[in-house]
């Protein structure tokens, strides 16, 4: 399909959606009138093609901004990605109601695609290490509590490197005053001290618990409650058990996302 | 695999790549995740750059839409398009969620001032690469309104009631002028799809 002329177009308001066509491709919709047009485009073929096409030229435009990336940025998406478990392929039966991109964010769908199973989930995560079904129970209540963080509306993702290497992540729900921490490749520690996680906020710091031993380089997830929107997240060492406030300068501090 | 290329280079030789790599990724392949990454993270980062502006800003979006890429390879449908249009669409929505969001708002109306001069900034820096190239030529083969329109609504994130407003031209003309504008762009371009 090339030019408009050969393009086929209904009457009315068909007429009028279709005429959408470069400005919805452009993402230059606002909410009500892309619904609209997202509808229609589900039962105008013609649409589609034409929407497929403009994408594909937006991408063009896309190339030409093409610069060198920030040098941390790879580091930071290779091990979140080590973290991140994949959603698994759409296997829907209505396969033209499931398009392929979506609009929503990635982190709620992480939870909805691990599943109804939140055991599923919570071995991915590596959440479970207990043998004993009591710490069997209790690890999967936890494990509840962090798939519902990432499955929240509002769950973003953060991450960092830390100035002793390694990287942290944080997904952050403000809506239920909780986040979720990992970390990959912090270097691990003498017995005698420990990575303890913190909620910074302006002039103050509370504790959120310490990060459980890595296991295969990974910080199994710690759940933390009663964030703020203004905190921050850092990690100091501190001597074995913690302590009420930070003694030594953060390896790390995230500005969490709102 | 060959070897990684840069990723300025332009994406219409190794589509076909890109999409294989990418069906390796939705298997977990972590090197093809890598390539895929040094492919996409330019443009990825460009375009989210050249819609938000701030840096800390734009890196952050961008790892999230590189992420993205990772745990939705899956859902990359190459009947539909291009790994590339598929990573760049998601890149530039994230962008355009970003600007319309509650907490950009206040900076983008500070901005709207100086929209203009912003069409010119942008088809300066389009240049570099030989696809860079080729766009600022089709870009000047489109009527002045045309062109404006397309590059304040994707290069700018503004809805196309804004460009209206911005150009202080009406809605219907703005409406028909970027689809005009996108399909003879989409033509110069000789884009597949």
């Amino acid at each position: 399909m090339r030019g408009l002329g050969s393009v086929v177009v209904g009457s009315g308001a068909g007429r009028h959606l279709h005429a959408l066509a470069g400005a919805y491709a452009l993402d230059a919709l606002d909410g009500a009138e892309r619904t609209r047009f997202e509808r229609h485009l589900r039962r105008c073929q013609a649409c589609e093609a034409e929407v497929r096409g403009f994408a594909a030229t937006a991408a063009a435009l896309a190339m030409a901004t093409a610069v060198e990336p920030p040098p941390g940025l790879k580091a930071r998406v290779l091990a979140a990605a080590e973290v991140t478990r994949q959603a698994p392929p759409a296997v829907a039966v209505r396969r033209r109601a499931a398009p392929a991109i979506r609009r929503s964010p990635w982190v709620p769908r992480l939870a909805l695609a691990v599943g109804a199973g939140g055991i599923a989930a919570a071995v991915a995560l590596g959440v479970i290490q207990a043998s004993t079904q009591h710490r069997l129970d209790s690890a999967l209540a936890y494990s509840k509590e962090i798939a519902s963080v990432l499955a929240a509306p509002d769950a973003r993702i953060t991450a960092a490197r830390t100035s002793v290497g390694g990287t942290t992540i944080a997904v952050v729900s403000h809506d239920q005053r909780q986040l979720v921490f990992t970390s990959t490749g912090l270097p691990p520690l003498p017995s005698s001290q420990v990575y303890q996680l913190w909620l910074l906020g302006p002039g103050t710091a509370r504790s959120a618990g310490l990060l459980p031993p890595a296991s295969g380089g990974k910080t199994p997830p710690v759940l933390a409650s009663g964030v703020r929107v203004d905190d921050k997240v850092g990690v100091t060492v501190e001597p074995a058990g913690g302590t009420s406030s930070p003694t030594t300068t953060p390896i790390v501090v995230m500005t969490l996302p709102v | 695999m060959g070897p990684i290329r840069s990723a300025a280079e332009p994406a219409a030789s190794g589509d076909a790549d890109l999409d294989k790599l990418l069906t390796m990724v939705a298997r977990g392949d972590r090197d093809a995740f890598e390539t895929v990454y040094d492919r996409l993270a330019g443009p990825v980062y460009g375009l989210i750059r050249k819609v938000l502006r701030d840096p800390s800003q734009s890196e952050e979006v961008a790892q999230e839409v590189l992420l993205e890429v990772w745990r939705t390879a899956s859902r990359f449908d190459p009947g539909r398009g291009s790994a590339a249009t598929w990573a760049l669409t998601i890149a530039h929505r994230r962008a355009i969620d970003r600007v319309r969001s509650e907490t950009a708002a206040a900076t983008r109306e500070q901005r709207s001032a100086s929209a203009p001069v912003e069409v010119d900034e942008v088809a300066e820096s389009v240049e570099a690469t030989m696809e860079a190239e080729r766009v600022r030529r089709c870009l000047d083969g489109l009527s002045e309104l045309q062109r404006e329109s397309i590059t304040l609504a994707y290069y700018g994130g503004y809805s196309y009631p804004q460009v209206a407003a911005l150009l202080d031209t009406a809605l219907g003309t703005i409406k028909t002028r970027i689809r005009d504008g996108l399909a003879r762009l989409r033509d110069c371009l000789g884009v597949s799809w």
